[in-house]
């Protein structure tokens, strides 16, 4: 029998951090075993691991957020996929970190993972956002759409040099800003730097739509209004965005109005993340023919350009 | 001591009961990553139709307690397609390949089992008679009798030297009356359980939360009464005619496909499982070798149907 080499694997990982860094927020990181290096040192951008959940017990009931009280009750029994923050390679051993959200019946069991604590991690999946061949990235998040894109810009920053890169970042509100690393100025708490970027000396531009951080209003709003200040060369830039679908589809408006190419990260739900089960369907266009048809989310993307998706 | 967990499915020996069941699987190689196809007793392939099908909107899953709903809608790349680049893939394994078949109307299922019966690489075929989220075939032909007993005797007078299994739907009042009929149309095995026609509601916006309304129910939650079914069909129709079950609903682990095997499952299917551990299928024989060993069981036979 003829042996292709694996792409993606089922695998072993040692929990080394995990902490909430924000009301709404967590970050963890898993140490893979060993064998998984190979496999994940090559994980792009945008590319997912499902992670295995079902065995995690709650949190004790007083630690369970009350709006969770009725969601914790269910049983979880499918994995959950997670984009990945970073992945770091070391000499022996692949460190990935993933952040995540609270909002559910299998997040609030990870809140109770602890430093040490084995999980089994199916990664990496799916296709992630290919590299810029050209002078302008242009990055755009949307609340927890923000990790693929922090991973991103440093695979950018590491190996495409000459590409400059402009970030956009839209929430709720400030709280909902999903990074690490978020500092308000002294003077003017609207004013806020994002470590993940400021490190690499990137430019980010924030809108909440409640005006508390940033300008108030959509961050496709503020994307637009830049874009017709700076007028960047259109056959020399590129746009990325993952977010919310309809911060995806006014992304994906824009990119048709003004002519730049995007490439967008899509959710669906999974139930395997293998492309076993063909849960998380996808509709796009067949230009050519402008005939419909489904792609997978979990297989064929969850990164696609946006002119073949059909928005809906 | 040696411990034979071989079996037969009709014509066709398999090294062990595991398969996969259909429509969790994909066509051929996409567990490839994940495991061994070899290590299965057998791989039963995503549903094929004579046309491409695009499936059904989105959202086609939902996760519930101990199981989950599907409503995918049978989307496959079609007959043609699935003959020129699929089967010629199942020749890098040693595993024997069962080809799920559906349609909308009889003549679609007849005109796909010839064209699969003429490949080599194929050991049988198994009749979707039982799929709940398609308006045409599917599970409106798997409730009635007489749509069962015609369209096993046409297929079957196209599978040349290919087995047919026929996938049961629990949707029914008896079971047993449908396993009647296509195990005296010429069903060589039966399969059971398809799933169940299930909801979930969305009780902020009053919908249901899959496009397609309902949707299947798998898993854990449907095994203990997949394991009545499979007996109680062993019983009343199987064991009397000699006809083997490939039984399946909601199996994790060895002891899972064990009740099965006792309850009168010559093989079993891991459906539900390969989603959250994709390797789950080629872990199961081992387990099922321990216990044939704790027992004293030297060959799986005296396994099948042993209920007490």
């Amino acid at each position: 029998m003829e042996h292709k080499t694996p792409k993606k694997g089922i695998f072993n990982a040692s929990v080394l951090q995990n902490r909430a860094f924000s009301d709404k927020y967590s970050r963890i990181t898993f140490e893979l075993e060993k064998k998984a290096k190979t496999i994940f040192s090559k994980a792009a951008a945008g590319q997912f691991a499902e992670i295995e959940v079902a065995g995690l017990a709650l949190p004790a009931q007083n630690s369970i957020p009350q709006q969770l009280t009725d969601v914790s009750q269910r049983n979880v029994i499918l994995r959950r996929p997670f984009s990945f923050a970073d992945v770091v390679t070391g000499k022996d051993s692949v460190v990935v970190e993933i952040l995540y959200a609270v909002v559910g019946a299998a997040t609030i069991r990870m809140k109770t993972l602890k430093t040490g604590d084995k999980v089994s991690v199916i990664g990496p999946l799916g296709n992630g956002f290919s590299l810029p061949d050209k002078k302008l990235a242009i990055l755009v998040a949307g609340g927890m759409g923000a990790p693929p894109l922090v991973h991103l810009s440093s695979i950018i920053k590491s190996q495409c040099p000459d590409t400059e890169i402009v970030v956009f970042v839209g929430t709720k509100s400030v709280s909902d800003l999903a990074f690490f690393e978020v500092k308000a100025d002294k003077f003017d708490k609207k004013k806020i730097t994002l470590g993940e970027f400021d490190r690499h000396k990137i430019k980010a531009h924030i809108s909440t739509d409640d005006g508390s951080a940033g300008s108030k209003g959509f961050v496709t709003e503020i994307l637009k209004q830049w874009l017709k200040e700076n007028k960047p060369d259109i056959n020399n830039t590129i746009m990325y965005a993952c977010g919310p679908e309809p911060m995806l589809r006014a992304s994906a408006a824009v990119s048709s109005e003004f002519k730049i190419p995007c490439q967008v990260s899509l959710e669906r739900r999974m139930a395997c993340g293998t492309g076993l089960c063909q849960g998380c369907a996808v509709k796009c266009i067949d230009k050519k023919t402008n005939t419909e048809f489904y792609k997978l989310c979990c297989k064929d993307g969850p990164v696609f350009w946006s002119d073949e998706v059909v928005w809906q | 001591m040696a411990i034979d967990i071989s079996i037969n499915l009709g014509s066709v020996k398999l090294k062990n009961p595991l398969m996969t069941a259909s429509g969790t699987c994909g066509y051929v190689d996409e567990l490839d990553d994940f495991m061994d196809i070899n290590q299965l007793g057998g791989y039963i392939t995503k549903s094929i139709s004579m046309q491409p099908r695009m499936g059904n909107d989105v959202p086609r899953i939902v996760e519930t307690d101990s199981g989950m709903l599907n409503a995918i809608g049978l989307a496959n790349i079609g007959v043609e397609k699935f003959i020129a680049e699929k089967v010629p893939m199942m020749e890098r394994y040693k595993t024997p390949f069962f080809v799920n078949i559906a349609g909308r109307e009889i003549e679609d299922y007849v005109a796909v089992a010839d064209k699969l019966s003429q490949c080599k690489q194929i050991a049988g075929m198994e009749l979707n008679i039982s799929c709940p989220n398609v308006k045409q075939g599917g599970i409106t032909f798997g409730t009635d009798p007489a749509v069962v007993k015609q369209i096993t005797c046409e297929v079957k007078k196209v599978v040349r030297d290919k087995i047919l299994i026929v996938k049961l739907t629990p949707n029914v009042t008896n079971i047993s009356t449908i396993a009647k009929v296509a195990v005296d149309n010429g069903a060589d095995a039966l399969s059971l359980i398809n799933t169940f026609t299930a909801m979930v509601i969305d009780i902020e916006t009053r919908k249901p939360v899959l496009a397609n309304r309902t949707g299947g129910l798998s898993g854990p939650a449907i095994r203990p009464i997949a394991v009545y079914l499979v007996n109680k069909v062993y019983n009343e129709v199987a064991k009397p005619a000699n006809i083997p079950l490939i039984g399946g609903g909601g199996i994790r682990t060895a002891s899972d496909a064990l009740e099965f095997i006792i309850a009168g499952a010559t093989a079993v299917t891991i459906g539900t499982a390969s989603f959250i551990n994709p390797d789950c299928a080629s872990k199961i024989p081992a387990g099922i070798k321990d216990y044939c060993q704790r027992h004293n069981i030297s060959s799986i036979a005296e396994l099948i149907g042993s209920l007490k």
